[in-house]
This record gives structure tokens, C-alpha cells and sequence, in this order.
């Protein structure tokens, strides 16, 4: 195949992709169903990179089945008991691994004490996914750009940067659903709902490896290319602080269809109110950057001081001051301020 | 072990059938190549488009991104499953569907049916708005939702005894 010739089956407008060289679909796979935690760490400790852990599935099949990724062996965790919970107390809410987003979203605890997780929760793909999905794998979940996720069985792939290539072909290519903000080597967007109402409220991931169990802030999590996972760790709870009194919480989502879509841009608020003023703001931005982006000078521009409607549409003008849209998604950028503002001013008629 | 069959045995519409699956085969292309059930269609195979719904211990769930070995102990109904096996006689959801036009090429049908199956399993006095939002991840390229959701609550009344 010439190279025009490649040009013109991807329908790809920037630069001509390199080719994978070696098709990425494994011979076998070796399926693994741990019934313990130990024993799903031990094979990961043993598998290392070739081992991809299994829950939900939505996304690893997806990726496999489009040869983004070949594991020669799955660690189905769904066999280990014991990692589905919400418990509530005091001090805050801890939920299990493998808790599912449905329970996430018809949990009544959660709707009293931490509705954003709810909203969120509900506005995750459509019932059937939240029916399987967990809440870990929608906070690990890769991204869906359509040059990282094309599979060679429909044309060439794209060798991209995520990959380990050179380039992003998403700058100068197709980039209506990209990054506006915060995007650098990488233009794919995280299109996780749970990710910016988690970070919202503080929470922290905990994790559990061979040697030592630790606990992350979810803040410390994600990075441009993925996150600080290693490949012999497991999530085995998202935990979140109990919100202060006075605590405004609001989720919004914008996409084509009020269903499955994952997000074109979303908003994240959590404000403490008291006596009147916003003594502490939490705003992060999803479906707009590579890693769930918390927009600080929109937090700066509220906090310590009473919320009005002129004081909300500046914090969304300022949560939106650096974004740097490509050619085709600056769209993006009004509907981000929007839901900014609205979610800032949905805080104060929402607050537990 | 490596690159073999894993045997299985799968409970599907009450019948346990043992069947060998390759690791990463879904439950979707056991029930339709292997076990001969091909009421339940294959159509975007990326959890998107909810016609290959199946519902695994009673909850609706998408047969294209579940594998089949994980399934081994679970109860699966397919819409082979709906009918009386004694007497052929239809189910209130696949009467409704035939006799008010609940399909146009009834492509999505068995996960409507399954869906909405669930939903009034669950809750059987659902509103309109209960049904559009249970069926919300079952596409129909035919548009035919208002009737869709119109035969779910008819079939909720039949169900019901009403």
C-alpha cells in the first residue's frame, strides 16, 4: 500500500500514520479467576505487564478486541469476595472495588451524604453498563480517542504517542471530541464521570500490592499518559471524606445523546458555604483533558466569597482561562463555562 | 491450559449445557455459534448499542462484553428462554410486542424484551418515564420507542392480571 493510498483509507487529514509493525492480537490467553486478593496479587506479581486485571470488562475487552492491548493473561477479580461495599460512618464513605456503578447510583447513603457521586454515577454510559461496570474500572478506564483505539482490523492503527510513538494525530487530524485544556503530549480526554466528582469531594484510591497496601489521593492518581498504577497492584477501595456541613455538591454532563455518550465536557462542583461565603470550592473539569483537570483559579475565584450569579460566570471564565482548543473542538470550550456556572450555582440549592 | 478449550458449564435458560470457550470468547459468541441460540443478535460488539442483552441473575447485562468463562454458576436468560418450554405459550412482553407493533426489524426486540423483563421484575407498576429510562441503553434504529415503551407498559398491565 502507498502511503496516499493509507491516506485515503483511514480518512485521516494529518500526517500519514506509521504502521504498527506486529499485530498486537496474542496467540492465547491464559484466564485466570482469583478467589482470593493474595492469589490475584501473586499472579500479578508472577505475569507482571503481560497480566491486565478483569472486573466489569467493558473496557479491557474493548481494548483487546481492538488490539490496543494484548494481555496474555486475565486476572478475572470479580472471584474475590468481599470488594463489593459502601459503607458510611463519621468519617466518610468507603466504597469497594468491585461495587458496581449501578450501586453507586441507587445507593441510599450516597444520595443523602454524597449526591454528586449519585449524579455522576447516573450519568455513566447507559443502565446495562452501569449494571456491570465498577466504580474502580470507570476511574482506570483508558481513553477513546479514535487514533489510540483504531484497530488494525479496520486499517492501518495508529502508532501514537500513547502508544510510545511520536506523535499525536489527533493535533492536525480529527479532533472534535479532544483535549481543550491541560493536554500536551497527549490530546485523548479521561472519560470517566466518577473521576471528577471523586476528586471533588478529596477522595483517595487504596491500594494493595505484594509487598505493602497503600493509600492515594485520587489528586495524585492520573497522569497525562494513564495513571501510577503499577502492573502488581490492585484498587481495592475508593475512599472519601466526610463532607463538611454547609457542603453544595453538583455533577453536570453535557453530550449529544442523554445516554452511553461519554462526556463532551462535564463539571465537577464541590463548595463549603459559611455564614453566606464559599470557604472552600472544588471544581474539576472532565471530558476536556488527558487527566480530570481541577480548574484552581475557578476555586480561587469563588472562595471567600458569597455566591452570585456574575461571581459564578467569572470562576467558569476563569476555569476555562487556559484552555487551548484545537481546530475543531473550541465548541467545547463555551459548553465548559456553562457547566461551570451552572454547577457552581447548582451547589447552593444542593447542599447537605 | 495455554491456547486450550476451557470447559464450562452454562445455565442457560435452565438447561446446563457444557461447552468448551476459548478464554477471551464472549458470552455472546457462545450463545450464538456454540449453543445455537442465535435469538440473541450481534449488532455493534462494543457495549454500545444493548441488542445482545442478556440478563445474568436477573440483571440486564451486555453479552458482548461479558466472557463466557466467567459465567460458569450464573443463570442466563436469552429470549429462547421467555416462552413457556411446555406450551410455546408466548410471555406478556412478546405478545405485546407482536399484537401492538413493538418491533419494526426487530433487531433490538430480544434486549427490549429482556430489559424491560427486568424492569418489571423489579418494579411491577413502572411509568413512562420508569421504561424510557430503564431502556435507555437499548438503541432502536427503527425509532420506534414510543410504541416500544407502550408495549412494556401493556405488558406490565397483562402482567399484573389487569
Amino acid at each position: 500500500m502507498t502511503k496516499s493510498e493509507v491516506f485515503e483509507t483511514c480518512q485521516h487529514h494529518g500526517p500519514v500514520p506509521i504502521l504498527r509493525k506486529e499485530p498486537a492480537e496474542p496467540r492465547y490467553i491464559d484466564h485466570f479467576d482469583a478467589r482470593t486478593l493474595e492469589s490475584a496479587l501473586e499472579l500479578l506479581r508472577r505475569y507482571g505487564a503481560a497480566a491486565k486485571i478483569i472486573a466489569g470488562g467493558l473496557d479491557v475487552i474493548g481494548l483487546m478486541r481492538k488490539q490496543v492491548i494484548a494481555p496474555q493473561v486475565l486476572v478475572n477479580i470479580k472471584t474475590v469476595p468481599g470488594l463489593v461495599y459502601t459503607t458510611e460512618d463519621a468519617e466518610g464513605l468507603k466504597i469497594g472495588a468491585l461495587t458496581t456503578i449501578r450501586d453507586v447510583e441507587t445507593s441510599e447513603a450516597i444520595r443523602q451524604r454524597y449526591p454528586i457521586l449519585a449524579e455522576a454515577a447516573h450519568a455513566v454510559g447507559s443502565p446495562l453498563v452501569r449494571n456491570m461496570a465498577t466504580i474502580v474500572g470507570n476511574l482506570c478506564q483508558d481513553v477513546r480517542c479514535w487514533y489510540y483505539r483504531r484497530s488494525p482490523a479496520t486499517g492501518p492503527s495508529f502508532f501514537c504517542r500513547r502508544k510510545g510513538g511520536h506523535e499525536c494525530y489527533a493535533v492536525d487530524g480529527e479532533n472534535a471530541y479532544h483535549a481543550i485544556i491541560g493536554a500536551d503530549q497527549c490530546h485523548a480526554v479521561n472519560p470517566s464521570d466518577m473521576a471528577p466528582a471523586l476528586l471533588a469531594l478529596r477522595a483517595s484510591l487504596k491500594i494493595a500490592s505484594p509487598s505493602n497496601d497503600r493509600v492515594v489521593p485520587l489528586a495524585e492518581f492520573y497522569r497525562p499518559m494513564g495513571n501510577i498504577l503499577q502492573p502488581d497492584e490492585i484498587i481495592t477501595e475508593v475512599q472519601v471524606p466526610a463532607p463538611l456541613p454547609g457542603t453544595g455538591q453538583c455533577y453536570l454532563k453535557f453530550r449529544v445523546r442523554q445516554t452511553i455518550d461519554f462526556a463532551i465536557s462535564s463539571a465537577a462542583a464541590v463548595i463549603v458555604t459559611r455564614a453566606g461565603v464559599a470557604s472552600e470550592a472544588r471544581i474539576v473539569l472532565g471530558g476536556g483533558s488527558p487527566a480530570p483537570y481541577e480548574a484552581f483559579d475557578a476555586e480561587a475565584t469563588i472562595t471567600g466569597k458569597a455566591i452570585t450569579e456574575s461571581l459564578a460566570e467569572g470562576a467558569a471564565r476563569a476555569a476555562v482561562g487556559h484552555a487551548t482548543p484545537l481546530a475543531q473542538n473550541a465548541y467545547k470550550v463555551p459548553i465548559t463555562e456553562a457547566l461551570v456556572k451552572r454547577a457552581i450555582l447548582g451547589c447552593l440549592s444542593d447542599q447537605t | 491450559m495455554l491456547g486450550e478449550l476451557i470447559p464450562v458449564v452454562l445455565r442457560v435458560n435452565g438447561d446446563d449445557y457444557e461447552v468448551g470457550v476459548k478464554p477471551v470468547e464472549t458470552l455472546l459468541d457462545v450463545l450464538r455459534e456454540k449453543l445455537g441460540l442465535t435469538g440473541t443478535p450481534m449488532m455493534c460488539d462494543e457495549g454500545e448499542c444493548g441488542s445482545c442483552t442478556v440478563l445474568i441473575d436477573g440483571k440486564p447485562v451486555l453479552s458482548c462484553m461479558t466472557l463466557a468463562v466467567e459465567c460458569e454458576g450464573k443463570d442466563i436468560l436469552t429470549i429462547e428462554g421467555l416462552a413457556d418450554p411446555a406450551t410455546g405459550e408466548l410471555h406478556p412482553l412478546q405478545r405485546t410486542f407482536v399484537e401492538r407493533s413493538g418491533m419494526q426489524c426487530g433487531i433490538c426486540t430480544p434486549g427490549m424484551i429482556l430489559t424491560a423483563k427486568a424492569l418489571i421484575d423489579g418494579n411491577p407498576d413502572p411509568t413512562e418515564d420508569d421504561v424510557r429510562e430503564a431502556l435507555a441503553g437499548n438503541l432502536c434504529r427503527c425509532g420506534n420507542y414510543p410504541r416500544i415503551a407502550e408495549c412494556v407498559l401493556a405488558a406490565a398491565e397483562l402482567m399484573k392480571g389487569g
